[in-house]
């Protein structure tokens, strides 16, 4: 391999253990167990809508809706329990069944209406923001709230649902590791495993590289754009329930920023190791590179704006490394 | 949107309802005109619509004007500065007699707001400087909101403490409240601000919480938190609980929801303090305002809404779980005496 | 109808770096005359059309208009002075988001003495002109991208029609067109060619060309191999000029068909085509040759289970086969190489292991997880089977030639075993000794299965099969045992002469 090829592969990964370093030395407390644990809590959500969205762009495809989804995810929790006054199980159940559902409509869209899925995912976003609010009328939920017909809500967040982002295992030091990191190591795994080591997963990829060729080598690839989208989705409304355990209320916002941090995150992928590819471990690798940035530059008092900055240039940056760098943009 | 309306219009009643007490305002006396007959018309101008605030906001405004047998028009822009202009136009069509114009920009709306005490009509406005010297501006004063907290931090704490501040300049009401913090910080040597931080990327508590949690991590000797803005103080509170601090670190902040309140309630909570004006309190005032421009009264040119302050003590002392409550056990949060001459009706007192 | 050249091409050369594309190329139109342009792909057609149209210079040689040198820099200068080229893809010629008005005197808004100022009514009353002219019965309101493929290609060349020129090249316009929608195509052409107008009309169809040619040109290897205008024109001397006549080299060992493994009957793939009804045998090669748009790979697709037949009968192995995907058609042992690996084929993130294993995964996976081990066995076996040149299975397709890459897609198909083996042009932009490798290795391992080959150059077909079967205008006009072929009826029923029955 040349000096080039080296800098392709491993350039990401120097970058972030240089990141690492500077904060050390520059941030007091910057190197603790807590503060790695931290890092991980802070990106577990944009990072499992991540997961998600590498999913439709492993598939030549794209998810603007995942930050809404999220959203609308937590808002559906919050009213099963606030207002419904079910338990854990159904308002889980209710979040991801939200997920699979807008995944299978924007597949649906996407495959068979032939709408761009730019445009149906955009499409798909502001219908969910509307669509949150339609239930409360624009109103966050929380217990005791009162409800466009007067009544009050009286349901509570269930202890069991709060868990989900408030419970910590034992991880050598007492109480360490959210569950909500657990979750995003667990379907970082898994998401994984399936990208690259199962058919599936191979054949989704084909699906992105070159639809015909898949296509003439037998696979269903209308059924694989649209399981791509359905991954999305459940993976977003995922997303959700660990924002609405973690805000312990059902709060109205429309996820966007949500959504341009995960895509952020799966872009930045495509550097790691020189992939130029989406992949679910680049995925990983970025979501951790903004959260350690950010989680340093927040420490230095450094303002909001700088770090949203400062999260462009890195963005630009592994872009530059996917497409210029490895050549392979011009495919 | 017109189901949201009438829905909105009986959370107002519902509102009324369960606030009851209050002076006896002068039921018996005969109200100037044009108030003595009902259906004088009104327009609401909105440039803000959604949330908590706003749709609390209108229910204020529904409440007395339904109290002054005021047939009202919501006009709701939805943040679009030009059509909220034509919506001034709109509304001199119609023949209202008073418009409130809600937020907006001063550049669009300065023109827009002439035009209308030009065609005779009276005029306030909330929240949006006009430039007008007839047209009463109405206010929530944020200086009065961030002393309020501030000075109970000062009183819970003393006069030296290492705080965390929660601010994103070039937001107004922030920038009001942050002109009383460096004033504070002034006054006080002994108060020193350690880490400054803030974002508005959504959801707000989210990201917050996130950014908290590195400042406590950078800034182990933080031990009062001020964020005036509940949204703030929502992560912060987050943030807080998550690093275990929560008996270590006071929060003081600005803005009430009910979801606020719960968090305050909870046991051990770091939220120890708020100072809010109530919404629907804000809109009442502004129809009580121009009602007195309409019978030829002057409301005066600032026409000021004081904040209350609602501590953590008050809401478990008082058992208050929700705004209804607020509303009922904290009077001074129910109703503003301003803007009330003895004709008129409390939309709070029936 | 003069018999004066109106434009004149005289040893017209143009090279791509080293590869000469057209070798001193002569050619000469005559006003009111359609002179047909016969020419395999690759002979260099498209390059002497953009040539002539301007959009390429030249290397050398000259080119005359009525007698003037003719030397147009860019597509405009050719287009001002009088040589008018309508190309292959309709929707190069129109502007999909305007009217049919507009679109007709687009030329007229831009350019010297232009007006300044869009107006309507001008626009509308030179383009009623310009469609009266050509007999267009179109409405001048319609947005072209309401209109049909048809009426697009009659605005197409009405719109180039506006400039009044004096040559007209026309490259292969009837491509996409049905028959009713190309008899409205001829009509105008007749019309333009009374008008004195020189074409030069680009086709593989015979039809077409049976209908319009006043002269026929051929053109092989970048120089004019034939040029027929004695009438009746030489049609099959036309197609044999075009496709030519090599001494084949290897002369291959004939077999005969065992037990038959496809049997189809009364198979129609386009309306108003001749059914088709052949039998393909275990551990024969086959191959189907015709012209481009024939229906070869419209009967590729159907045996794979990309289109459906219209009507007719498969029987796989004696049982019916009626496939509705590829992937059904896969199940069965069905397998096709496509055409054109780069569109249909190549799988450009993969490297060659994932290419070769593209179709198998199922059979190559446990619990859905792929077994890479075998998934790498299986490449090495592949590459060391077929020869492709590469440093390890784990190398990007770009770094292959394209005989290596159009190696590595039979690979992918043989590295199961087929009951019915497709392989649709499989040499397409391959050099010879891939050819031949590929060639042989079909051969070698055609037993246990039928394989069938569609290929374009009569070469590749003589190189290859058992057995050639000819198509023309969507069926199999002819059938020839690969040991004493009498090419002469061969080239006959290429160019669709006489028709023999096949079944």
């Amino acid at each position: 391999m040349t000096l080039r090829d080296y800098a392709i592969r491993y350039g990401f990964i120097v970058l972030l253990f240089g990141l690492i370093a500077y904060f050390a030395i520059a941030a007091d407390g910057f190197v603790s167990p807590q503060s790695a644990v931290f890092i991980f809590q802070s990106v577990a959500i944009t990072g499992v809508l991540a997961l998600g969205v590498t999913a439709t762009l492993v598939v030549g495809g794209f998810d603007l809706s995942i930050g809404s989804v999220a959203t609308s995810a937590m808002m559906a929790a919050a009213y099963v329990m606030v207002v419904l006054e079910q338990n854990v199980v159904v308002a889980v159940l209710v979040c991801l069944l939200i997920g699979a559902i807008v995944g299978l409509i924007n597949g649906w869209l996407i495959v068979y209406m032939r709408v761009p899925d730019l445009l149906a995912t955009l499409g798909m976003m502001f219908l969910l923001v509307g669509l949150q609010r339609i239930p409360t009328e624009g109103r966050s939920i929380a217990t005791g709230m009162t409800m466009p017909d007067g009544s009050v809500a009286n349901g509570k967040f269930s202890d069991a649902f709060l868990a989900l982002g408030r419970h910590r295992f034992d991880f050598f030091i007492p109480n360490l590791i959210p569950v909500s990191v657990v979750v995003l190591i667990v379907l970082a795994v898994l998401i994984w495993f399936f990208l690259e080591y199962t058919r599936f997963g191979r054949m989704m990829y084909a699906v992105g590289s070159n639809e015909r060729a898949a296509e003439l080598a037998g696979a269903p690839v209308k059924a694989y754009k649209i399981w791509a989208y359905v991954i999305s989705g459940v993976f977003a409304s995922i997303g959700g329930i660990l924002l609405a355990a973690r805000l312990g209320r059902g709060d109205i916002a429309s996820g966007n920023n949500l959504l341009l941090d995960a895509v952020a995150a799966a872009l930045i992928g495509y550097a790691v190791l020189g992939a130029a590819k989406p992949n679910a471990f680049g995925t990983a690798i970025g979501a951790l590179f903004v959260g350690i940035l950010l989680q340093g530059l927040t420490m230095m008092n450094a303002p909001y704006y700088t770090q949203d900055f400062v999260k462009g240039v890195v963005l630009v940056v592994a872009l530059v490394f996917t497409f210029a760098l490895s050549g392979r943009g011009r495919r | 949107m017109n189901i949201t309306r009438r829905l909105l219009g009986k959370v107002a009643l519902g509102l009324a309802g369960a606030t009851m007490l209050m002076q006896v305002p002068a039921f018996a006396a005969d109200k100037p005109a044009p108030f003595d007959k009902p259906g004088v018309k009104i327009a609401l101008v909105r440039y803000l619509s959604t949330g908590d605030f706003f749709q609390a906001y209108l229910s204020g405004v529904e409440s007395q004007s339904k109290a002054l047998g005021i047939d009202l028009r919501v006009l709701d822009s939805r943040q679009d500065a030009a059509l909220q202009s034509d919506m001034v136009d709109q509304a001199i069509a119609l023949g209202v007699q008073g418009i409130i114009i809600q937020h907006g920009l001063t550049e669009s709306m300065k023109d827009a707001a002439q035009r209308a005490v030009d065609a005779g009509i009276k005029v306030v406005a909330f929240d949006v400087n006009v430039e007008n010297p007839k047209i009463p501006q109405i206010e929530q004063s944020d200086k009065d909101l961030a002393r309020l907290a501030l000075e109970q931090a000062v009183k819970d704490n003393g006069e030296s403490w290492n705080a965390g501040y929660v601010y994103v300049a070039g937001i107004a009401p922030l920038d009001r409240r942050n002109e009383t913090w460096v004033d504070v910080k002034k006054k006080y040597a002994g108060i020193k601000e350690v880490a400054m931080f803030g974002t508005l990327d959504n959801p707000i508590a989210n990201s917050v919480a996130n950014q908290a949690r590195s400042v406590l991590q950078a800034n182990p000797d933080i031990n009062v938190m001020f964020a005036p803005y509940d949204e703030f103080a929502k992560g912060v509170k987050i943030a807080v609980d998550e690093a275990g601090l929560n008996k270590k670190i006071k929060i003081y902040s600005a803005d009430i929801s009910t979801s606020d309140i719960a968090a305050m309630r909870e046991t051990d909570s770091a939220w120890a303090a708020t100072a809010a004006t109530n919404p629907a309190v804000v809109g009442q005032v502004s129809v009580r305002a121009l009602a007195q421009l309409l019978a030829g009264e002057d409301p005066g040119h600032n026409v000021v809404v004081p904040p209350t302050l609602i501590t953590q003590k008050d809401l478990i002392d008082k058992d208050i779980k929700n705004m209804e409550d607020l509303s009922a056990k904290l009077p001074q949060f129910a109703h503003a005496d301003v803007a009330m001459p003895a004709w008129m009706p409390n939309p709070n007192a029936k | 109808m003069g018999n004066d050249a109106v434009f004149r091409v005289g040893g017209l050369r143009k090279s791509f770096g080293h590869i000469e594309v057209l070798g001193g190329v002569s050619l000469e139109l005559h006003a009111g005359e359609i002179t047909v342009l016969m020419g395999a792909n690759g002979a260099g057609k498209s390059t002497l059309v953009k040539i002539i149209s301007g959009v390429y210079d030249h290397a050398g040689g000259t080119m005359h208009l009525a007698g003037e040198n003719f030397e147009p820099n860019t597509p405009a200068e050719a287009i001002r002075a009088g040589v008018v080229t309508v190309h292959q893809n309709i929707n190069d010629g129109v502007v999909a988001d305007l009217d049919v008005a507009t679109n007709l005197t687009l030329d007229r808004l831009s350019g010297k003495g232009a007006p300044l100022l869009f107006n309507p009514g001008r626009v509308r009353r030179e383009a009623r002109a310009v469609a009266d002219r050509m007999g267009l019965a179109i409405d001048l309101k319609a947005r072209i991208s309401d209109l049909s493929l048809a009426d697009r290609q009659m605005v197409a060349i009405a719109r180039a029609m506006a400039h009044q020129p004096k040559v007209l090249i026309l490259d292969e316009p009837t491509s996409s067109l049905s028959s009713a929608e190309a008899d409205r195509l001829f009509a105008l052409l007749d019309r333009l060619r009374e008008q004195g107008v020189a074409i030069l009309y680009i086709s593989h169809r015979m039809s077409d060309i049976r209908r319009l040619a006043d002269r026929i040109v051929s053109m092989r290897d970048g120089v004019i191999s034939g040029v027929f205008d004695k009438k009746p024109l030489d049609y099959e001397g036309a197609v044999n000029a075009m496709l030519g006549r090599k001494i084949h080299l290897d002369r291959i060992e004939v077999r005969n068909a065992a037990k038959p493994v496809l049997t189809i009957e009364g198979l129609r793939i386009a309306p108003g085509a001749k059914p088709i009804s052949l039998t393909l045998g275990d551990g024969e090669v086959v191959a189907i040759t015709g012209l481009v748009g024939v229906g070869k790979t419209a009967l590729a697709e159907t045996l794979f289970g990309l289109r459906k037949p219209l009507s007719g009968t498969m029987r796989l192995n004696g049982s019916p086969y009626t496939p509705a995907s590829a992937g059904e058609a896969i199940a069965a042992g069905v397998f096709l190489v496509a055409k054109d690996r780069g569109e249909n084929g190549i799988v450009g993130g993969f490297n060659i292991q994932e290419n070769i294993s593209l179709p198998f995964h199922k059979r190559m996976s446990r619990f859905a997880v792929l077994k890479r081990g075998l998934e790498r066995a299986t490449a090495r076996r592949q590459i060391a089977d077929l020869g492709i040149v590469c440093r390890s299975e784990k190398d990007e397709m770009t770094t292959l030639s394209g005989g290596n890459q159009q190696k590595v897609m039979v690979a992918r198909w043989m590295a199961q075993d087929a009951r019915l083996f497709i392989l649709d042009e499989p040499f397409q932009g391959v050099d010879i000794s891939a050819r031949r490798d590929i060639a042989a290795k079909l051969r070698a391992s055609a037993n246990g299965r039928a394989t069938l080959l569609f290929v374009t150059e009569l070469d590749e077909a003589l190189e290859t099969a058992d057995r050639i079967l000819v198509m023309s205008e969507q069926t199999i006009v002819g059938e020839h045992r690969n040991a004493d072929v009498d090419l002469d009826r061969l080239l006959a029923e290429v160019a669709g002469g006489p028709l023999h029955s096949a079944a």
